[in-house]
């Protein structure tokens, strides 16, 4: 038996094709963003105030000529970038985008877990992307690349972890839902853990001022440096969906995830509007810490992981959960 | 210490009695005529006598029979030259390298681009000329014609001459590369991240510009020399026809010198904002690039207001400028440079509070006061680390006599430091053009001169904004001139980005080489 | 003295560039105003405006019509160009300037040293095209030459 519903929520909506529109989305709105705050105009020319300009772009990287280098590991080379898309894809169909995920579920209990090692799963691929490319640059950037990421995922999954405490269960939707039920999102009972989980996104997305792996006055083009035509396009379509991976964590851990208010009709309608604004403001946050501040060097960011990052993040972990154990249950 | 102009000759001539002649007065304070090898004694003498002794430029040129080799050394107040011949059969002279390392570079050139072979100087190959170049043909020397010149196939490239050590790794920056604007290669051995040690090879950009001056004459070369450097080019231009009027002993009218100097500030605002805005682009900052990149905006049109073409503004020519400020105009120029000045204390607060900005420069290529006198670095760089050399109040020239500005100094010799100067004299250049506005004479803006210019030598220095700027024409009584010699002020600094990398991150060797305001169309010509 | 350590400027200064107005010019569909003696392309100029075009299909390029009669045979133009962009042709028994602007630098040394005037700046400076043929200003064989 086919279910046809099925189909079309992964492959429309709120599935594949959505979930792509809202990356191109984002990623006009942070050009747009950077380039105001810039004072310099952006992208004007491709569709209405430049809003297809992302989408040319992929058409016109699918267009160009698709070079493998004679040295390189072929098969990894050749498939790396496009399964790092698909498995990020994949970890964004667990959030509950309308209500609920893609699959029609609520999830599973652990499902947090499991979307956070998807991520690093798609990071290790890009790092061997990088790796296969056997060009000295890519070498560097992909070492940098996973040095990075791999050190940042500890706190960043402490940090998670907060809003689990908070919420007493690891599951998304349960998650997400109890910001909703009693209209008080975790971004204001535990605002550093936002905080630090925001400067720590930035850092695994690989924007500044944690830039170095992309640092072209340094490498030239890091892990990227060998790609063309239609890998490249993957790789660029990759670091997107992350930006907005990133993005829909954030509001579903902190800021009560599509829940808010339904006015009138489906609420499947409101869930997505609330959704897609959430994120759209967490991009906009994201993109103005990285306009504002200039890059690290890489020993500055490998020693503020260790240093202060971690520490933080184990702090933050033991307040909430003192915080959770004795002074919220007297004061709701 | 000489107090007076002249006190540092007097100090030669009491020691070498009549080894040397001397000749008071000619090529600035005076010219000492030293063969035999007495060159390195008489250098030596003059450094032990003065701590700001630097070596300037050394000249190679063709005098028939014999080649020249001319050190241009500046003190404190004077200007000195020492004059060498060496037979064209047997073209050896000693080195100075080990008494002033700065002068590795210019005798490198110098054998390269003439024959001249300097004994005790350890480097070998092409430094100049690329690989192809046949050996044994010298370019500079007159029965060479360049278009006739038949290249060899590039030797075989020989391999990376890998360093002993295992541990170590041999990273190579260039030619083509994002941290640099222009092509030059350096090979740096990284021992895990800290430089250990870097070699440059510079001539990419090698146009045989100074040979070029040879076959046009004085007035077309007013427009070659400009198109040396895109960035200083007004620079270049005032160099090259000061030296030709003081060849021709010709006066301009004040009113001549006053416009000269409003050009030659309005190109160092508009090439010390882009240097700042092309560091922050290097350390990832991009928001402060375009900022300034935006303010530069205005300036490039009021070149264009002034001189009609917002790059090359081609105002000079011998006798005076070709074309004068129109009185309508000095509102606009006024209100843009005063807009300019109210956005500086922005990017001060900028440079004093942003902390990554600061984690990036501070304590990052640190060039201390004893190396910039050794290695004889001018500008900017020089002043970030508390050498007070600036040519405007050493040796005035054009109006720079009558006008009263600072000059910036600053001790801790960093690339913060080096920054900060630029942005410094971003506002003494525009207290400069507002008070020349100001004080302007009036008069003609030009007078006529003969094409031909009368047989002689003269030197001339000029600030750029890179450092000095320095130019040595010859002429023989044509219109097309002898010799034509350029010293720019990168190519007298790159030696000591070769010092201040070491001991430091391989990460920080871009916001290193940046904060040298690198210029290679200048180095290499 | 010891400074505060305030915060940098930008973060403010950044958000509120948000909403102002763009730098930027918003080139070709607004174009900039040149002054007018900026170095653009040098025109042969005569009063009356019937224009005939080289290339650029626009009726408002530049002129060819040619105005004195003795500019041809001082050849100073030639002599003090720096990129050797004039040559002299024979154009109706006449030999006349012709000059090249792929060759051109623009420093208008030609205008300043022609001793008749024949030359003048314009601030024409669209001068991009696909065919190199089309930057040879020919002195135009089809006009009456009035005497200077």
């Amino acid at each position: 038996m086919i279910d046809f519903t099925l189909i079309f929520r992964i492959l429309v909506f709120p599935g594949f094709t959505f979930i792509l529109l809202l990356t191109l989305f984002c990623d006009w709105i942070e050009r747009k963003i950077e380039a105001r705050i810039q004072n310099r105009v952006g992208p004007m020319v491709a569709g209405p105030a430049g809003i297809l300009q992302p989408l040319a772009d992929f058409i016109k990287l699918l267009t160009k000529e698709d070079i493998t280098p004679r040295d390189a590991k072929k098969t990894i080379f050749k498939f790396a970038p496009l399964v790092a898309f698909t498995i990020m894809v994949f970890a964004f169909c667990f959030l509950p985008i309308d209500g609920t995920s893609v699959f029609s579920t609520s999830g599973f209990s652990g499902d947090l877990i499991v979307i956070l090692a998807f991520a690093t799963v798609a990071n290790f691929l890009l790092f061997l992307a990088g790796w296969a490319s056997c060009n000295p640059y890519g070498t560097i950037g992909s070492a940098r690349v996973l040095t990075q990421f791999l050190g940042y995922d500890i706190p960043l999954f402490l940090i998670a972890l907060t809003p689990a405490f908070i919420a007493g269960s690891v599951q998304i939707a349960s998650i997400a839902s109890l910001q909703a039920g009693t209209f008080l999102p975790f971004i204001v009972l535990a605002p550093w853990a936002f905080v630090l989980f925001v400067i720590t996104m930035q850092a695994e997305l690989e924007k500044d001022p944690f830039d170095v792996p992309h640092s072209e006055s340094e490498l030239v083009g890091g892990l990227e440096t060998e790609f063309t035509g239609a890998k490249l396009a993957f790789l660029h379509l990759t670091r997107d969906v992350q930006v907005v991976f990133g993005s829909a964590l954030v509001v579903e851990l902190f800021l009560g995830g599509p829940y808010g208010p339904v006015f009138f009709g489906p609420s499947w309608i409101w869930y997505t509007l609330w959704f897609v604004l959430k994120v759209i403001a967490v991009v906009l946050i994201s993109e103005y810490i990285t306009t504002v501040v200039a890059r690290f060097r890489i020993d500055q960011v490998l020693s503020g992981n260790w240093r202060i990052l971690l520490p933080a993040a184990l702090l933050s972990l033991m307040l909430t959960v003192a915080l959770v154990t004795w002074v919220y249950p007297l004061v709701m | 210490m000489s107090n007076n102009k002249t006190d540092i000759l007097n100090v030669v001539a009491t020691k070498f009695g009549t080894k040397v002649q001397i000749q008071l007065g000619h090529l600035s304070t005076g010219t000492i005529i030293a063969n035999n090898g007495l060159h390195r004694d008489v250098l030596k003498t003059m450094i032990d006598a003065d701590e700001k002794t630097g070596i300037t430029a050394i000249t190679g040129l063709d005098l028939g029979a014999n080649l020249g080799v001319y050190y241009h050394i500046r003190a404190t107040n004077a200007f000195v030259t020492i004059k060498a011949e060496v037979p064209k059969e047997n073209p050896k002279i000693q080195t100075i390298v080990d008494i002033h390392p700065g002068s590795l570079f210019h005798e490198l050139e110098v054998a390269d681009l003439l024959g001249v072979i300097f004994e005790g100087n350890p480097t070998s190959g092409h430094f100049v000329l690329s690989e192809n170049w046949p050996e044994g043909i010298y370019p500079l020397r007159k029965d060479v014609k360049a278009n006739q010149v038949k290249l060899v196939p590039t030797p075989a490239s020989e391999k990376i001459k890998l360093p002993e050590n295992e541990r170590l790794v041999k990273i190579i920056i260039g030619p083509q590369h994002p941290a640099l604007l222009e092509p030059e290669k350096f090979a740096v051995t990284v021992d895990g991240e800290i430089v250990t040690k870097v070699e440059p090879r510079i001539g990419y950009v090698h146009r045989g510009i100074e040979k070029a001056t040879e076959s046009r004459t004085y007035l077309q070369d007013v427009y070659l020399v400009e198109r040396i450097c895109g960035i200083c080019n007004s620079i270049h231009a005032c160099a090259f026809v000061e030296a030709v009027e003081k060849v021709g002993k010709i006066e301009i009218p004040p009113r001549a010198k006053y416009l000269r100097v409003i050009a030659l500030e309005l190109n160092r605002l508009h090439s010390h904002l882009l240097t700042l805005g092309h560091a922050g682009l290097e350390i990832g900052y991009e928001t402060l690039f375009q900022y300034f990149w935006r303010d530069r905006e205005p300036i490039m049109d009021l070149i264009e207001l002034t001189s009609g073409n917002r790059v090359y503004s081609s105002l000079m020519t011998v006798g005076g400028v070709r074309r004068d400020i129109k009185e309508s105009d000095i509102p606009t120029i006024k209100s843009v440079l005063e807009d300019l000045r109210g956005k500086l204390p922005f990017y001060r607060q900028i440079y004093e509070n942003e902390p990554t900005l600061k984690l990036r420069m501070k304590n990052v290529g640190v060039l201390k006061r004893e190396d910039a006198l050794k290695l004889s670095v001018v500008g900017p760089v020089a002043r970030g680390s508390g050498v007070d050399i600036d040519v405007r109040k050493d040796e005035p020239y054009e109006a720079y006599g009558e006008i009263p500005f600072k000059e910036i100094v600053y001790t801790e010799g960093d690339t913060w430091a080096r920054m900060n100067v630029r942005m410094d004299e971003v506002e003494e250049s525009i207290n400069i053009i507002k008070y020349a506005i100001d004080h302007m004479p009036t008069g003609p803006f030009r007078i006529d001169v003969a094409r031909s210019v009368p047989a002689g030598e003269a030197v001339n220095r000029v600030e750029a904004p890179r450092g000095e700027l320095f130019y040595y024409v010859r002429s023989n009584g044509t219109d097309i001139p002898d010799r034509v010699k350029v010293r720019t002020p990168t190519f007298a600094n790159i030696p000591s980005f070769l010092k201040t990398a070491i001991g430091e991150s391989i990460a920080d060797v871009p916001a290193n080489f940046v904060s040298l305001d690198p210029c290679f169309s200048c180095t290499d010509r | 003295m010891v400074k505060k350590s305030r915060i940098s400027p930008i973060f403010k200064r950044a958000v509120s560039h948000i909403f102002t107005k763009p730098a930027t010019t918003k080139y070709p569909f607004v174009k900039p105003i040149l002054p007018e003696d900026a170095r653009c392309k040098t025109v042969y100029e005569i009063k009356s405006c019937n224009v005939i075009d080289i290339g650029t299909g626009l009726k408002d390029g530049p002129t060819v019509d040619v105005r004195s009669i003795v500019g041809s045979n001082c050849r100073v133009c030639v002599r003090d160009c720096p990129a050797a962009a004039i040559e002299i042709v024979e154009v109706e028994g006449k030999k006349r300037p012709q000059i090249r602007f792929d060759k051109c630098i623009f420093c208008h040394q030609c205008v300043e040293s022609c001793p008749r005037g024949a030359i003048t700046s314009s601030i024409f400076y669209e001068l991009a095209t696909t065919d190199k043929c089309g930057l040879i200003q020919k002195p135009n064989p089809n006009t009456k030459e009035t005497k200077s």
